[in-house]
């Protein structure tokens, strides 16, 4: 019955979520109050009725109720409980739910929270929540529903795909869908603000929160992706170029595009048609990402046929909301007033360089991630856009990205002195300096190019240092005073600084490890040691071990360093029996910022195994700066107030004024 | 009872559904603000943020003034918009009035559409009569409401927390036959024998089981388990049927015909097992004597599980599980032990001119391996001379 009452709370939604697509924005656009009041309580009901859905499939799923397709296809009784849970959005269907669960959540808490927003805004922007949510489920109901039956129940599942057995599934999706689906409310705002032909004062204020959010979650779950992947492939990698991972990446450049030009926006008024036709990129970026990953498309163009309701369902999706929505813009933007003019050297100016670089490298990942797949679908033949396409396109643009970073914060708004700021930065460019001559002079000068890619991670991070702490001025003020201006900082400004300080960590850490790494692959017996940097492993050999679910042969190793036993790892091939799927399981031991990697491949007869073993130098710098980053987000999303970019006067000055 | 539980439900959701789109349109619209009036307040505030931050020392004077200037610019421009606005809505009053008949509709909409809506498209794709069916329910459910997969999926849970009960491995093996899952059965035959001991029963099982998970060819596990059964007793019938068939399909074709006619001789006269001999003796080439007496038909119970088959269902398993394998060597390889099986089943068929072109085939695929070439060579020779 349970599972029922959650099929027929999904259609429900459905239906409401017509509703709630026509009554509010017909409303907002003959200001008629009642019709608009609509909006909120409905998007209360949508969530609660999806929330039920949501509840009835975990249920089946934790009480293994093979009564459902779904289960059957995605458990197994002998599953761990976590991983009962968690396996409802291990798969097409009910990661779909997941999905509208968000996007319903998000609904309602615009709802709920927006008390100051105009009415017309909110309802039509609920209004266009509401077509996303009525796309989204009527996909579900048509090719995707979670609640099909099975009668007679088979008396077992066949389990979840064992690569997603892990506690990264819990985590990854999840965070991906609530970025994903942030962006689809700052879409929802562009799209209301084009159709409502004004864009209100403080829209981007309003916006700002779900940017953010969105932004703070699709950061970590990328991350979480990343880590999830180095862990369970077995190779070692953080990042593969893998079109599921340029997917998520994608939004997250366009996203971050938006997060600076919606500063612009709120505190100058200018870039406005610019940033709402970014809104619009970037939650089209993210529906392309969830259809990427979620079609199939990827592994095969032809896997997209296979099941050709759900693929041109896919394709209609998207066309009719990206097309539809750039369609809009074109149409209404000129009715959009523009606001807000600045010299280019001037924060703005700089911002807009920051925006110009991050979308033309999301159209490079983007060019490399569905080029393939474009070119296999009209002339068939294969092509693979590897490592070394974005390298060469992605790397070159993140340069001057990254060189200019510290020079945006510094610059004042309207007009800015580029030299007054380059003044400013001396002591950052000196540490910059230092850290590249100091990598030279102890790696040799054949590592010229990891050390400036260092120069480059200390450039971006004593820069934000260097920025915040050029706020306290403690030149001016004295260190009591100037400490206590610094405290007094509007949490935005710590958000940026941390935000950018976080890129430079991730900087530092990829180059340590492009440039640094050191890499063994070998055949070893038990009782036989292997040395890799400054630390000795002693390979105590193979145990058959048995889970839940999976046969285990875990390799154990002792590590030793300059003869004392300093950790253990016990890295293992597992093999899940229910589809007969082997994962590894790699043993990572970390040591500080690096890590020792052991992954064990074949298994031979005589008790020996092939593995790999890295020793990864300031590996965890990767994502602790994706952490760090993720907590300059949480910092701005605390900073409540309605943000004014105060202008540099007209009047040139001896001194600077700001 | 649960089906009208089910629908009460339904309706609580779908009253609930349409009041959330209801109760806000037949509210009286309160006093509305325009978007322009918004506007004027969101620049009153930022004046106050600007004065904020200047005492909290974030911006110099001079970059407050200037800010203080662009805010009021744009505070002049939504103030004469916002009267515009006004002044346009003197006369609009008639346009809101005429939305009466657009919140009828939207309210005849909540009333009747969201509820017919969501039932008419439940009806179509829902499955109102299907009860939740948790694992640990059914595993519960007295036995007599239980099918056979059930019972097996409970004995099973048994077995994986206590796998030294024998017994259980006894009572689960025959229900995997009937399930078709022969393999699982071979494999609960064999603990049941490693637990309880070796019986007449349990091997001749076990070994039918490792046939019929086998496609029909006895080999060399199965062959032993039957030769242990006839260790035991002797005069056995089934086993030793198993036996027969095993040197027939060797290809030993005399000793086949032996043993084909020593079961005939156990014969008590209208077994149906017999017919089933006499069957195999003539597509050996020999006549087979005459049944010994001409019994009122064969009797059901005594029907056994080589005999259920007909010669020509038989062969014609045969020849499916010939192919199978035949595509499956020569598409990926095999080794030799596999081709020599092929060989010896395409014997079986009795088809020379496949069994030359088989044998030329395998010695292409091992030519690798000298001494498998030796192996197909003489088999080949062996067959051939038995065809």
């Amino acid at each position: 019955m349970i599972v029922e009452i959650g099929h027929f709370a999904l259609i429900l939604a459905f239906v409401l979520s017509l509703i709630q697509s026509v009554v509010p924005i017909w409303g907002a656009l003959r200001h008629d109050q009642r019709l608009m009041a609509v909006a909120p309580p409905v998007s209360a009901m949508m969530f609660l009725l999806v929330g039920v859905s949501f509840a009835a499939l975990m249920m089946a799923y934790v009480t293994s109720d093979f009564s459902v397709l779904n289960v059957v296809q995605n458990s197994h009784s002998a599953k761990p409980d976590l991983f009962k849970i968690t396996g409802v959005w291990g798969n097409h269907e009910g990661s779909l739910l997941l999905w509208v669960l968000i996007l319903v959540l998000f609904g309602a808490l615009v709802a709920a929270l927006g008390r100051n927003i105009p009415p017309e805004l909110k309802a039509a922007t609920l209004g266009v929540q509401g077509w996303v949510t009525a796309a989204f489920l009527l996909f579900m109901l048509a090719t995707s529903n979670p609640f099909i039956r099975v009668t007679p129940p088979p008396m077992e599942g066949q389990d979840l795909n064992p690569i997603l057995q892990d506690i990264g599934l819990a985590i990854h999706p999840p965070l991906l869908y609530v970025g994903y689906v942030g962006f689809s409310i700052t879409f929802s705002f562009a799209i209301a603000a084009l159709i409502l032909g004004r864009v209100d004062a403080a829209w981007a204020r309003w916006v700002r929160p779900w940017t953010l959010l969105a932004w703070l979650f699709l950061t970590l779950g990328i991350a979480m992706g990343s880590y999830w992947a180095y862990y369970e492939l077995g190779w070692g990698g953080y990042w593969f170029w893998d079109p599921v991972e340029n997917a998520s990446f994608m939004p997250w450049l366009a996203g971050t595009a938006l997060l600076h030009s919606a500063i612009v926006m709120e505190k100058r008024g200018a870039l406005k048609v610019w940033t709402v036709l970014l809104a619009i990129l970037t939650f089209s970026l993210s529906l392309l990402g969830t259809f990427l990953v979620r079609s199939g498309v990827l592994t095969s163009v032809h896997a997209f046929a296979t099941d050709p309701a759900r693929g041109t369902f896919i394709l209609g999706i998207l066309v009719v909301f990206i097309g539809g929505s750039l369609a809009l813009y074109a149409w209404r933007a000129p009715l959009l007033k523009q606001g807000g003019l600045f010299a280019p050297v001037s924060r703005e100016g700089a911002l807009v360089l920051n925006n110009l670089l991050l979308t033309v490298s999301a159209a490079a990942v983007f060019v490399g991630t569905l080029y393939p797949l474009a070119l296999e679908a009209v002339t068939g033949e294969k092509i693979s856009v590897g490592p070394p396409f974005f390298n060469m396109t992605f790397g070159p643009l993140m340069i001057p990205l990254l060189l200019a970073m510290p020079f945006g914060p510094l610059l004042a708004w309207k007009r800015g002195d580029i030299y007054a700021v380059s003044q400013r930065l001396y002591m950052a460019f000196g540490l910059t300096l230092l850290a590249t001559l100091l990598v030279v002079w102890f790696q040799g000068p054949q590592q010229i190019l990891a050390a400036l890619g260092i120069g480059v991670g200390v450039w971006v991070i004593a820069g934000a240092v260097a920025e915040i702490l050029s706020r306290a001025r403690f030149g001016h003020v004295g260190v009591s005073t100037g400490l206590r201006r610094l405290v007094g900082l509007p949490s935005s400004a710590w958000g940026a600084a941390f935000g950018h300080i976080g890129i430079g960590v991730v900087m530092l850490g990829i180059v340590a490890v492009e440039a640094f790494q050191v890499e063994k692959v070998l055949t070893i017996r038990p009782n036989e040691t292997v040395t890799i940097a400054d630390y000795e492993l002693a390979f105590g050999g193979l145990v058959r071990r048995t889970g839940p679910n999976y046969i285990d042969d875990v390799g154990h190793f002792d590590i030793f360093k300059g003869g004392v036993k300093v950790a253990e790892a016990d890295p293992a091939k597992r093999l899940y029996t229910a589809r007969r799927m082997p994962t590894t399981e790699a043993g990572i031991v970390t040591f500080g910022l690096s890590q020792i990697y052991v992954s064990i491949g074949e298994v031979h007869s005589d008790g020996g195994a092939d593995i790999r073993l890295y020793h990864k130098p300031f590996v965890t710098l990767i994502w602790f700066g994706c952490l760090i980053m993720g907590f300059g987000a949480v910092l701005s999303l605390f900073d409540r107030r309605l943000r004014v970019g105060a202008p540099r006067p007209a009047r040139v000055r001896a001194i600077p004024a700001e | 009872m649960l089906v009208m539980m089910i629908w009460i439900v339904f309706s609580v959701l779908a009253v609930a559904a349409a009041l959330s789109v209801l109760v806000p349109l037949t509210r009286s619209g309160r006093g509305q603000r325009e978007s322009g009036a918004y506007d004027v307040e969101v620049y009153k505030a930022q004046l106050g943020e600007v004065d904020r931050d200047l005492d909290r020392g974030l911006i110099s004077e001079e970059a407050a003034e200037a800010a203080r200037t662009e805010i009021a610019r744009r505070l002049i421009a939504a103030d004469t918009a916002e009267a515009d606005v006004g002044e346009a809505k003197e006369g609009g009053a008639a346009a809101r009035t005429s939305s009466r008949a657009g919140l009828r509709f939207a309210q005849i909409l909540a009333v009747i559409a969201v509820p017919l809506g969501a039932i008419g498209l439940y009806t179509s794709i829902g499955s109102p009569d299907l009860p939740d069916q948790p694992l640990v329910a059914r595993l519960e459910a007295p036995v007599l409401n239980r099918s056979l997969p059930d019972l097996v999926a409970r004995v099973e849970q048994r077995l994986a927390e206590e796998p030294s009960d024998g017994r259980g491995w006894d009572v689960i093996a025959p229900a995997y036959m009937r399930l078709g899952r022969a393999a699982d059965a071979a494999a609960a035959y064999a603990a049941a024998i490693r637990i309880l001991g070796s019986t007449v029963r349990r091997e001749t099982d076990r070994g039918e089981a490792l046939v019929i998970a086998n496609n029909g060819i006895v080999g060399v596990d199965a062959r032993e388990a039957f030769e242990r059964a006839v260790a035991l007793d002797p005069s056995a019938i089934k086993p030793r049927f198993f036996l027969a068939l095993a040197l027939t399909q060797e290809n030993r074709k005399e000793d086949a015909v032996a043993a084909w006619t020593a079961l005939l001789d156990d014969a008590q006269g209208g077994e149906a097992w017999a017919e089933a001999v006499r069957v195999e003796l003539a597509k050996l080439g020999v006549e087979a004597p005459p049944p010994v007496a001409a019994a009122p038909g064969p009797s059901q119970d005594e029907i056994a599980a080589a005999a259920q088959m007909n010669a020509e269902d038989r062969s014609e398993m045969i020849r499916g599980m010939v192919d199978r394998l035949d595509t499956r060597l020569s598409e990926e390889g095999g080794t030799a032990d596999e081709w020599l099986r092929l060989m010896r089943a395409v014997a079986v068929l009795g088809d020379a001119d496949r069994l030359r072109d088989t044998a030329t085939r395998a010695e292409e695929a091992l030519k690798s391996d000298p001494a498998a070439v030796a192996q197909v060579k003489s088999l080949a020779r062996d067959l051939g001379g038995g065809s």
